[in-house]
């Protein structure tokens, strides 16, 4: 279910539907503030259908940035904060299940990121130069392929893209954290089409000081989050916040489809 | 340095003329002065006065007991599993009685400081806020489980049963090494040491006043039931299964302390509460002693990987409905980084200094710290922040004394700074020596303590003995235990004697709390299955002598009743190719394998038997010949497994899980009748194969005694079919497996068969209608059929 983000994004409406009727059906946040509904099946079935409709108002917008703190005041006030809240610094600079820090990422992000350089134009040089080296390529990665092997290939979807760019933010200390969400790509007539449209989406959350606090950074688009994103949930990767996790027991073959789409209201804004 | 004390008897001071220790390290058996400390008097008087014999008979007695015991450990190679022999110092370690107190005082001191500083991260975290405590430190803690934040535990505590390691400075006082308070493993091989010891010195054990370990499991056993509250539900011990290499242990500790052994197959969620799977459906459960790893138990919230969880687990525990000893996520506290922060945080909370100090630590996240490290390289370890592991175990990259353990393309110095967070510098800890045996006499060698505390009514309450691990060389670096050495049992040594204590007594005192028996579903479907295999082992056995006996008798297979019978074994797997085919082995394992799943309901004798009887099938596929030598083999086979099944006749219990062994080796034996009457009582069968099914069904007398003619195929069907009488019949098997499933919980209204029941009543009232007539060959083969179909419906009932 798509977020409220004070001052970003709100919620008008939105339901889930499913098919056929779980057993159990629970709904709980989790520790980063993402919205999960627990199901259970307990008899046996052919297919099951989870479908979500939302109508979600996108307002915010990074129009004029402030200059940021250099990398080595940035650690400074890391060290400084004392808290282990959900969006504390602290819990988006290591490695997590899904982004090992590993060398070639971390050298990569060096040379983009000079000491006394500022965290935000290092967060933009480093998003942007992925934009450039990586070839969007879906038939390239699995839902499992470690960033590392998308690095080294320099290929990959939105998943690899924003896995790498979180290995490169952290392997400079820069917080990053995971977006997973939709992206409107209806293409404003003479614009290009934006690419990762008939699937979920992801970006990547960076924390560049205290004043900046967090901004949102989409590398596979080379841009920022913008209007057309839609934040669903946060972590500090894809299993944080995969979109449908669970345990099954099947025999025989089975196969997944999904679809999405996004439509814009435009005009509508007070729905 | 000091050598045999010339004060000695000649005995002790023969025992101990090798006995050296060493420079700058203390010694458990000689004190600062050189002296014998007196708690060792008595122990070492009654081991000089043996004689050398003596000595090998009492020390060859403690490695029967374990060996006969099964007490094993499952090491990991490179390549495969592999189960070890059970390294048992044939020597204790002795503690005398005050100087445990002071001990254990400060291990309470440090239990209770654990589950203050566990329920703070968990709660206000308060420590963090207060600067007490580094919040990377935590965020970067892979054991603090962010699901779990805001989670109060059930019980009221996150901490119930700990263990620590602890070692003895070079001046005599005690260091912590390291907390454990995941899931310690060691008690239930302190108790199998203890028991093993108590063989080797029967007698020396009362007299020498050692502190008893039953009392500490009992509290701990009644604290654990108490947390039930007012459910009736029983205690749960969760467990990796038989791949872990302390499985041994889980099983242990749950027959000892009368638990449920429970893998996460084995569990599942309903409606917010945890359930078992058990042949009388779903029961419910709210305390489990868990031995694995929290990351483990549940898929859907904490590691998505693993296969050895409970989906929805989590959720049981955030209801309230559920306990985990100990709460999920309290491995947090077992990061070395935590070392550096404790003595602080106890002062903060407490107003107190750490009664035992732990290993002097520097996190290297902090500047001041991170310099200090990088000035001491010389007498530091540094490695892993986080890694939960003690100092013996250092199996990641770190710099010993100023060197790496690997290969490293850069200086220690610069590793520091860049990883600083994510590592500690930890003093190189010098332990103490112990003596133990060499040869036939003693030698120091270096030693640390693991100490287990648990809670109970009256508070925490720390165990009269322990675990000791003994390092191979002389080397005192606590590094010096990382690869093997041995154990040793630890006696609390009191000047007073003490009352003797078994679990045994209290057995007796509460005989009215026996627990409901709970058969889960995955047990139930170990001891069907060993019940088959077994049988079928036996079927294979008999039709080999049978093969083996016709051979001897014409000297060649090529005639038309061997080939056939070659024939029938194949369609059974059993390829001819060996003398002694693989099969058999692979059958014999397979009922191993099902035996291993239920050592906490498998008795020891039965499991000794099964073994044996692996063992010698080994042994004779290296040496069988074809004929005589075969015949002969087998029956010597036959004998170990009705010796087998005699003790699982006459001594298992006559619980839920034995029905499920009998009707596993009735079903079987009716199967392999059905399918060895059909070929060998066909019109079509060569000469003598009604005499070969008489001999294979083991009822060649009983056919003396019933027929006073030759076999014909109606004589034969009537005694190996029909006859309720013949215990090989398989009439016989059928009225054996009626009884059983009466007895199987049902969960239809009382007076109407179970639908297991009406199939069983189906196959049998078919066949006693039947005449041996009109039983033909195809009509055998159906009855086969419908036999398998009948182990189906059992499955799908009860053992799904």
């Amino acid at each position: 279910m798509p977020l409220n983000v004070p001052g970003e994004q709100r919620l008008n409406a939105g339901s889930h539907f499913i098919s056929p009727k779980a057993d159990v059906w629970m709904e709980r946040e989790d520790f980063f503030g993402n919205r999960c509904v627990e199901l259970s099946f307990l008899q046996a079935h052919q297919k099951i259908d989870f479908s979500l409709k939302a109508r979600v108002q996108r307002t915010a917008l990074y129009q004029t940035l402030k200059p940021a703190i250099n990398l080595v005041k940035l650690a400074e006030e890391i060290d400084a904060n004392h808290s282990l809240d959900a969006w504390a610094p602290h819990h988006f600079l290591v490695a997590s299940a899904r982004v090992p820090l590993d060398l070639p990422t971390t050298t990569y992000a060096k040379m983009l990121a000079e000491p006394s350089a500022d965290v935000l134009a290092i967060v933009i040089a480093i998003g942007r130069q992925l934009y450039h080296d990586m070839k969007y390529d879906p038939k390239s990665t699995t839902v499992d392929t470690p960033p590392i092997v998308a690095f080294n290939a320099r290929r990959g979807v939105c998943q690899d893209f924003s896995h790498i760019m979180i290995a490169c933010l952290r392997g400079v200390g820069i917080p990053a954290a995971y977006v997973s969400g939709f992206l409107c790509t209806t293409p404003p007539p003479g614009k290009p089409r934006l690419e990762g449209a008939d699937a979920m989406h992801a970006w990547v959350r960076a924390w560049c000081g205290a004043d900046i606090g967090w901004i949102e950074y989409d590398p596979t688009n080379g841009i920022f989050a913008d209007l057309d994103h839609i934040v669903v949930a946060r972590g500090r990767d894809y299993s944080d916040v995969a979109p449908i996790k669970g345990v099954m027991r099947s025999y025989g073959k089975h196969s997944t489809r999904q679809s999405l789409d996004v439509v814009p209201i435009v005009g509508d804004a007070e729905l | 340095m000091w050598n045999a004390n010339q004060a000695q008897p000649d005995h002790v001071a023969r025992l101990i003329a090798r006995y050296r220790t060493l420079e700058n390290a203390a010694d458990e058996l000689i004190d600062e002065k050189g002296a014998l400390r007196p708690v060792w008097n008595k122990l070492l008087q009654a081991l000089g006065a043996m004689s050398e014999t003596e000595r090998s008979e009492r020390f060859l007695r403690g490695q029967q007991y374990l060996r006969d015991a099964g007490v094993f450990y499952r090491s990991h190679g490179a390549t495969d599993a592999s189960e070890r022999d059970w390294p048992l110092s044939h020597m204790p370690v002795l503690i005398q009685e005050n100087e445990w107190k002071v001990i254990g005082a400060g291990l309470i001191q440090r239990a209770e400081l654990l589950e203050r500083v566990v329920a703070d991260l968990y709660g206000d975290n308060n420590l963090v806020a207060n600067g007490h405590l580094p919040a990377a430190v935590v965020a970067e803690n892979p054991e603090w489980l962010r699901p779990l934040v805001g989670v109060k535990p059930r019980s009221g505590h996150f901490l119930h049963y700990l263990a620590f390691d602890i070692g003895r400075g070079p001046k005599g006082q005690w260091w912590v090494i390291s907390d454990r308070s995941q899931a310690p493993s060691g008690a239930g091989f302190a108790l199998e040491n203890r028991i093993a010891t108590a063989r080797i010195y029967s007698d020396l054990f009362t007299r020498n006043n050692v502190h008893r370990l039953a009392g500490f499991f009992r509290s701990f056993r009644d604290h654990l039931q108490s947390l039930r509250g007012e459910s009736q539900s029983r205690v749960g011990i969760l467990t990796p299964g038989q791949m872990n290499d302390s499985y041994f242990e889980h099983a242990y500790i749950a027959r000892y302390l009368g638990f449920m052994l429970l893998e996460g197959e084995d569990l599942t969620v309903r409606d917010d509460q945890l359930m078992v799977r058990t042949v009388e459906g779903l029961k419910p459960i709210h305390i489990l002693w868990r031995r694995l790893d929290a990351a483990s138990v549940d898929p859907l919230e904490l590691d998505e990987k693993s296969r050895l969880g409970t989906a929805g687990l989590l959720g049981t525990v955030r209801s309230g409905n559920l306990a985990l000893i100990n709460a999920l996520g309290s491995g947090v506290v077992e990061a070395r980084a935590f070392l550096a922060f404790l003595p602080r945080i106890c002062e903060a909370l407490t107003g107190q200094p750490l009664v035992l100090p732990n290993v002097a630590t520097w996190w290297c996240g902090q500047a001041k710290e991170r310099r200090y490290v990088k000035d001491n390289l010389h007498r530091m370890i540094i490695g892993n922040a986080q890694a939960t592991r003690s100092l013996f175990d250092l199996d990641d990259i770190a710099a010993l004394g100023g060197e790496f353990n690997k290969t490293i393309s850069q200086t220690i110095e610069a590793w520091v700074d860049q990883n600083a967070s994510s590592l500690v510098g930890q003093e190189a800890v010098t332990l103490s020596t112990t003596p133990t045996f060499e040869g036939d006499t003693l030698v120091a060698r270096p030693m640390s303590l693991r100490m287990f505390l648990a809670r109970t009514a009256n508070g925490w309450q720390v165990m009269p003995g322990g675990f000791a691990r003994i390092g191979t060389s002389t080397s005192t670096s606590a590094l010096a235990l990382q690869n093997g050495g041995s154990t040793a049992d630890v006696w609390i040594v009191s000047d007073h004697p003490v009352a003797p204590d078994t679990m045994l007594n209290t057995s007796a005192i509460h005989y009215s709390r026996q627990q409901p028996a709970m058969l889960p579903s995955r047990a139930a479907d170990n001891l069907f299955w060993l019940g088959r295999y077994v049988e079928r082992a036996e079927f294979i056995i008999r039709l080999l002598r049978a093969y083996h006996a016709r051979l001897a008798e014409t000297g060649t297979n090529d005639t038309p009743l061997l080939k056939l019978l070659g024939k029938f074994l194949e369609s059974n797997g059993t390829e001819l190719t060996r003398i002694l085919p693989s099969n058999l082995s692979v059958v014999l394992g397979s009922a191993s394998a099902a035996a291993s799943q239920i050592r906490d309901r498998f008795s020891l004798d039965g499991w000794r038997a099964l073994n044996d009887l692996s063992k010698t099938v080994l042994q004779m596929s290296k040496t069988a010949k074809p004929g005589d030598d075969m015949v002969r083999a087998m029956s010597v086979l036959l004998r170990k497994l009705s010796g087998l099944s005699g003790l699982v006749h006459e001594n298992m219990y006559r619980f839920t899980g034995w029905r499920f062994f009998g009707i596993g080796r009735a079903l079987e034996r009716a199967m392999s009748e059905a399918e060895l009457i059909a070929a060998f009582a066909d019109k079509g069968a060569p000469e003598g194969s009604l005499d070969l099914a008489v001999e294979v069904a083991d009822s060649t007398m009983s056919h003396r005694s019933r027929f006073a003619i030759e076999t014909n195929r109606a004589t034969v069907i009537d005694l190996l079919v029909l006859d309720p009488l013949n215990p090989r019949a398989i009439m016989f098997q059928l009225n054996d497996i009626r009884t059983h499933i009466e007895f199987l919980p049902v969960s239809d209204i009382a007076g109407k068969l179970s639908p297991l029941q009406r199939i069983v009543l189906q196959i049998h009232t078919k066949l006693a209608v039947h005449t041996p007539d009109n039983l033909t060959t195809e009509a055998l083969h159906k009855l086969a059929d419908e036999l398998a179909s009948l182990s189906n419906k059992l499955a799908t009932d009860y053992l799904a």
